[in-house]
């Protein structure tokens, strides 16, 4: 099947496939740019998080080679620091503002769809100009990227024409008129910069977003992007409160702290200006449709502090003396209601989904000082334990703090997520 | 990679491998001993420290986890070894061999600073993640009692009893 | 014969006039200089004792005065929990009449003048008690005199007092008489024999309450265990451990891959002459972190020893065997005729057969070592509980002489008796030889665990025969469990009848005080287990096991007869005949085992109704050993879940009558701990031989009591004036059978397998 799309799309390729290059510029001197410009472009790249992927591990910002995994083999990120030959020096704001909107690069080549240029297509004309103010300002570093490994056809650059063809609407902000203005603000910053859905929407076998699925949820690099619907299993929702904290701090009272890839654009859209932020959590509440659920919040904390009591000798569980011993000390919370930085597992989204990844994930290699709560860390517990250990572990959280089915093969899922982690031992 | 951190208030960098566990490099680098090694799996409490506030089991943090972290161990805790749960320890002589006590002592910080009054379903839900072979565990519940009641605001200075 | 009296006959100045007389033998003698540097005082800044002030008095081995006062008080005991130091000084410090204040302890390093250097088996204040109150009482009286001279009176016209000689109004400090030349005075064997010691009304310190002088450096960090021990240009080590304890043998190593690993040195494959470490190969590092590392990447190839694949069903098969031959093993002397005739002509026969799994010390600080040589002395900086032992298999692996050997001894993270088999200082000491420079073993967790000397699994067979009208005749009690001391300290089985020799601690608390008529105890060592695995001494030792059986058998036997079970012990605990006890340590005997029973009963409210599946059950002891005895008694209270089989402890209820209390609030540790230790045994330990290694290696597995499972403790002492005995152990063993019993009242079922399951209890009461 896979095939015989590759065929039509390559058909289809040839008509649109040649873009032209545009004309290389001097990279403009720094002084060219307004400082308010720039200091307003750092805050956008900050929210569109573009240095987590344009960023090798241990790098220099923003000069590309972050190896993403696909499902398709592993794309190496572009080098966007002015530098003429390797970076963006010579790209005008034209050749830019192109890359962005169309993900055609200076030189006429097509971009891959890693580069969310679906959702940037939104972006304002103002807000592009203060991102290229940025970009053409940081200091130029010379770093080709790392030759990529996908397979043929699909390193053929020439038939992302085709697949823009088959998937890509370039997108321009189209306010609606029946949301606030708040909300539409929020709207554009999800859609655009913040590129929400590219994670959280699952994506069909070529790659694209499922757009009538939009934000139902989807795997990305190990770890579950979980719905921001309706569909989120959270037992309490997420309103603009506990959004507003999570975007802005990473840590929220009910929904836990933030974790994984979600950790680098937590701290990015923290940079946005407070309203800005509000905007995103007021535009998600309402996709989650949290007011209509408010009232259900005081009984599903009572309900989940009752059964994180379970966790604390009164159960007849084998794995009880695992979690009394190994998690209780940081996750229990008395009767009195929940504190942010412990982290109530009967609340938090990881329990509760249909994929046990994140909570797997969190056990094993835990959270650095960076990540989640700033300043704090949760130890990796994948140093000590064994995988059944922290299967155990899984199955009992599950079997006492959800409702839900018992997660199958949590054996094997530990013992594939533990080989996904490099850095362990 | 240079990792830096602070470590009860003062700088401190260390060129070990990123996965090197915090406990070594506070123990063996930064010579405060009084942080101790029982299991190594996260599951006894004897390495607890505070990261950023918060009790952490030093022996499976891997020390890049650490990076731009406040780290503090049982020998920062207080200058004068005065903090009311050290007094209160002292009062009732909870140590026995003591291997474990470091660790109790940190965990018991924290968990005061979360519940300041703990009831004793608190207290062992809190504490259990210490092991104390010696089983002190009757003064160590008694000790933080004492603690919490010394740390109370109508307990402070010019209060009456 | 005892235990202690096979210390003693194996040369050990260990009887308690032996070890008086070797301790006064010394002299008291002026200038006796400490080893400068090599003591450790745990109350002091990075444990180095203080230097003395000006001239000393030092009379004899035990204590000295400086010019300031500073009494310091020598301790050959090691400091593992029990503020051994605290207790043993005050006793000295009491009859010294010392200012407590200016009292300091040293924990000395080996030296042959210490005699036998051991902590363990409850003894430190039983032993040192008569030795450092005479020490005390001399010192008294030659300070008196030294003091009296000075101040120009009659030593009649002195008292003695808070550091101070006093005559009228006039006084002068023990600091200035030894600053001034200190006393000239020297006793006879037979004069400190003779001395007098203070009446119990006068003592000051004994009995007292006092904070322990180790406690301020466990609370701030910085005391110093073994852990912490460091000297310029140490290297580490990590054991790559072989798969049997004994007998294997290193066929390659491939250190390939560790060679990647930065801070790695190498592999050595240790040549041990005293057979301690065979097999093991230490893997070199300048961190510890880079030894572990490595470590994971060294590939090691043996051949295995005997036990390579022993499990414990065969373990336990083999000592069920064992029972079954009437040859196998040593009956004990226990002054009775034959009781098989009347097992023949009983009316009936209770007989029962209990087991115990395999325990692990799991001490928290897992064993290390640093060894270096300094000045042609090898010095071990360690915690060690029994550094006797250990110096001469050091002195035969390392193949120099014992006097060019020096542990020095370090806080202990933990004894419980793992310490007392000090095999983790011949690596250490090995590789220093080996490699010429300093070496730290640290042994992870698991490698601790994986070679901890583990109380052997146990199996035994009581008996008891019943007249017609329920007249208990005679009883048997046949034990079969590793034997420690036959394998790590030959010279110190015991003789039983017919010249044969068996480990007395892996059978006392079978020589009870209970009258059954006649009686028979065997003592069966499990030659399987001793071949496999290196059984250790595990807090308590034999009453670990023995006491489980008998006090769940006496339960047994009661309801037998349908009797009260508090009400069958205390009838046999009459106090006639050999039970009659006798002086100095044992005065009372089965008498003062019925009055804890009774005064545990009475506490625990015995004999009122409880509700629904909840029982309470009782256990007693002697404690250690017939020559030591600790008489106590628990009464456990447990609620059964009769769908899971869960059993949950809400109280113990425990009375102890240990003579004497030195340090009564170090004695309630002990107790609380002691007694912890028991119910941790009971419901939460226990591993087993899985393919020749234990298979609980750390705590995911291995889950010893936590603070969350703590019942209520009730725990009280019979206020006593008799010879003070050990209490280190002592209620570790009556909790278990005491929750058996418990159990028993609950629920009806009979539970006869250590630990005790949910498992076990549920399959019960479906039956
Ligand atoms: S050593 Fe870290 S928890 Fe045990
Ligand atoms: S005091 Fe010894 S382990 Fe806690």
């Amino acid at each position: 099947m896979a095939g015989g799309v590759i065929v039509v799309v390559a058909g289809a390729a040839l008509a649109l496939a040649w873009r032209p290059a545009l004309a290389p510029i001097a990279p403009p001197p720094a002084a060219s740019f307004a400082a308010q410009q720039i200091a307003r472009g750092a805050v956008l790249a900050g929210a569109g998080y573009c240095a987590t992927c344009h960023t090798a591990k241990g790098g220099q910002p923003y000069a590309g080679g972050y190896a993403m995994e696909t499902p398709f083999g592993v794309i190496h990120s572009t080098n966007i620091t002015p530098d003429v030959a390797t970076g963006i020096g010579a790209w005008s704001q034209a050749a830019f503002n192109r890359a962005m909107r169309e993900g055609v690069a200076r030189d006429g080549s097509h971009l891959f769809p890693a580069f969310p240029y679906e959702h940037f297509s939104r972006l304002s004309d103002d807000d592009l100009v203060a991102l290229y103010a940025y970009f053409m300002t940081r200091p130029p570093v010379q770093a080709e990227a790392p030759r990529n490994t996908l397979p043929f056809p699909l390193n053929v650059r020439l038939l992302q024409a085709g697949w823009k063809l088959l998937f890509f609407r370039p997108q321009r902000d189209e306010p609606r008129a029946d949301r606030s203005a708040e909300w539409n603000r929020g709207a554009y910053l999800a859609e655009g910069l913040a590129h929400c859905g590219a994670c959280h929407t699952p994506r069909n076998a070529l790659g694209a977003e499922r757009r009538a699925q939009a934000y139902a949820g989807a795997e990305i690099d190990h770890w579950i992007a979980p719905p921001l619907d309706a569909a989120n299993p959270s037992p309490v929702a997420w309103d603009v409160d506990e959004l507003v904290a999570y975007l802005s701090t990473g840590v929220t009272r009910y929904h836990g702290t933030v974790a994984g890839p979600m950790a680098a654009v937590t701290r990015g859209i923290a940079q946005l200006p407070a309203e800005d932020i509000r905007a995103i959590a007021v535009y998600f509440a309402d996709l989650a449709g949290a007011a209509a659920r408010a009232d259900a919040t005081p009984a599903a904390v009572a309900t989940a502090l009752a059964r994180g009591a379970a966790g604390s000798g009164r159960s007849d569980d084998a794995a009880e003396p695992l979690y009394a011993a190994a998690c209780a000390s940081c996750h229990y919370n008395g009767a009195d209601g929940v504190n942010p930085l412990r982290p109530e597992l009967a609340l938090g989204s990881a329990v509760h989904l249909d994929d046990p990844t994140n909570l797997i994930q969190v056990i094993l290699f835990g959270l650095d000082a960076l990540d989640g709560a700033p300043g704090v860390v949760m130890p990796a517990f994948g140093r000590g334990l064994s995988d059944a250990d922290v299967a155990r572990l899984a199955a009992y959280l599950r079997a006492t703090r959800s409702d839900r089915p018992p997660w199958p093969d949590l054996d094997k899922k530990v013992a594939q997520v533990r080989a996904t982690g490099a850095s362990a031992e | 990679m240079t990792i830096r951190f602070t470590i009860n208030g003062r700088a401190a960098t260390s060129e070990a491998e990123g996965d090197t566990p915090l406990l070594w490099i506070i123990r063996d680098d930064l010579g405060l001993t009084g942080t101790k090694y029982g299991c190594g799996i996260g599951m006894c409490g004897a390495c607890t420290v505070h990261v950023g506030g918060r009790a952490t089991r030093a022996c499976i943090t891997p020390l890049a986890a650490v990076d731009g972290a406040a780290v503090t161990t049982i020998e920062g805790l207080d200058p004068q070894a005065a903090h009311p749960l050290q007094r209160a320890w002292r009062e009732l002589q909870v140590p026995q061999c003591g291997y474990c006590q470091s660790g109790q002592i940190m965990q018991a910080v924290a968990l005061l600073q979360d519940f300041p009054q703990p009831t004793d379903a608190d207290i062992d839900a809190v504490m259990a993640g210490c092991l104390c072979r010696c089983m002190t565990y009757v003064r160590i519940r008694e000790a933080i009692k004492k603690a919490a009641a010394a740390m109370a605001p109508a307990a402070a200075p010019g209060a009456s009893s | 014969m005892s235990r202690v009296q096979a210390l003693a006959e194996a040369g050990h100045p260990l009887s308690r006039r032996g070890f008086l007389v070797a301790a006064a033998g010394s002299a008291l003698a002026f200038g006796f200089t400490r080893l400068a540097g090599a003591a450790m005082d745990p109350a002091m800044p990075g444990n180095t004792p203080a230097a003395a002030l000006g001239p000393e008095f030092a009379p004899g081995l035990w204590f000295s005065i400086d010019s300031e006062g500073t009494v310091s008080v020598n301790i050959i005991r090691a400091e593992m929990g029990q503020h051994v130091g605290t207790a043993l000084a005050r006793i000295l410090a009491d009859e010294l009449e010392a200012d407590w204040e200016r009292v300091r302890v040293i924990y000395v390093d080996t030296d042959p003048k210490w005699g036998l250097m051991v902590t363990g088996g409850s003894w430190s204040v039983w032993q040192t008690f008569p030795v450092f109150s005479r020490a005390g009482a001399a010192g008294r009286l030659a300070l008196i005199e030294a003091g009296a001279r000075l101040l120009g009176v009659s030593p009649a016209q002195c008292t003695a007092r808070a550091g101070k000689v006093s005559a009228g109004s006039r006084s002068i400090t023990y600091g200035e008489i030894a600053r001034r030349g200190g006393p000239a005075r020297r006793f006879s064997a037979e004069e400190l024999d003779r001395l007098p010691l203070k009446p119990v009304s006068e003592r000051r310190l004994i009995g007292r309450p006092t904070q322990a002088l180790d406690i301020a450096r466990k609370v701030d960090g910085s005391g110093l265990y073994g852990i912490d021990a460091k000297v310029p240009g140490m290297v580490y080590a990590r054991p790559k451990l072989p798969p049997t304890r004994n007998g294997a043998k290193v066929v390659s190593i491939d250190d390939h891959a560790a060679r990647a690993i930065k801070g790695y040195r190498q592999c050595l494959a240790l040549d041990d002459p005293s057979e301690t470490v065979t097999g093991w190969v230490l893997v070199i590092a300048d961190s510890y972190p880079a030894a572990l590392r490595a470590s994971r990447l060294v590939q090691v190839q043996w051949t295995a020893g005997p036990g390579a694949d022993v499990s414990e069903p065969q373990l336990q098969d083999h000592a069920r065997a064992l029972i079954d031959r009437a040859d196998a093993g040593v009956r004990l002397d226990v002054g009775s005729e034959d009781p098989a005739p009347l097992f023949q002509s009983a009316a009936s026969i209770v007989e029962q057969t209990y087991t115990t799994a395999t325990v692990l010390h799991f001490q928290l600080e897992p064993v290390n070592a640093l060894a270096f040589e300094k000045d042609g002395v090898m010095e071990i900086h360690t915690g060690n509980q029994w550094q006797s032992l250990i110096l001469p298999t050091l002195a035969k692996a390392l193949g120099r002489a014992e006097t060019s050997i020096v542990l020095r001894t370090y806080l202990l993270g933990g004894g419980f008796g793992r310490r007392l088999n000090g095999d983790y200082a011949v690596p250490a000491a090995l590789a220093a030889k080996a490699l010429g420079v300093p070496v730290k073993l640290v042994l992870t967790r698991e490698d601790d665990c994986h070679f901890d000397s583990v109380r052997s699994p146990s199996v035994q067979r009581l008996r008891m025969a019943f007249g017609a009208d329920g007249e208990v005749q005679a009883m048997e009690h046949h034990a079969c469990a590793g034997w420690p001391t036959q394998v790590m300290a030959g010279a110190l089985l015991a003789k039983g009848l017919d010249d044969g020799r068996y480990d007395p601690f892996a059978i006392a608390g079978a020589d009870h005080w209970y009258d059954v008529g006649r009686q028979l105890v065997r003592a069966i060592p499990n030659d399987l287990a001793n071949r496999s695995f290196r059984p250790g001494w595990l807090r308590s030792v034999g009453p670990g096991w023995t006491n489980w059986a008998l006090e769940s058998f006496m339960d047994e036997a009661a309801h037998h007869v349908r009797q009260d079970p508090l009400a069958f012990r205390l009838q046999r605990l009459s106090g006639k005949g050999r039970n009659a006890g006798s002086a100095p340590s044992a005065v009372g005997g089965a008498l003062r085992q019925a009055e804890v029973l009774r005064r545990a009963a009475q506490r625990a409210g015995w004999g009122s109704a409880l509700p629904k599946d909840s029982g309470l059950g009782i256990g007693t002891s002697f404690g250690q050993e017939r020559d030591m005895p600790t008489w106590g008694a628990c009464v456990a209270r447990v609620r059964v879940d009769r769908a899971s089989g869960k059993v949950t402890v809400e109280k113990l209820t425990i009375v102890v009558d240990a003579g004497t209390i030195v340090d009564p609030d170090g004695a309630l540790a002990q107790t609380q701990g002691a007694a912890l230790w028991g119910l941790s045994m009971a419901l939460h330990e226990g591993t087993e031989f899985v393919n020749g290694q234990v298979r609980d290696v750390n705590l995911n597995t291995y889950t010893p009591l936590r603070i969350n499972q703590v019942p209520e403790l009730d725990i009280s002492f019979v206020d006593s004036a008799e010879v003070p005995v050990g209490l280190g152990e002592p209620a570790t063993t009556i909790v278990a059978p005491a929750i058996a019993n418990a159990i028993f009242a609950a629920v009806g079922v009979r539970v006869r397998d250590l630990p005790i399951t949910a498992a076990a209890v549920r399959a019960a009461l479906a039956t």
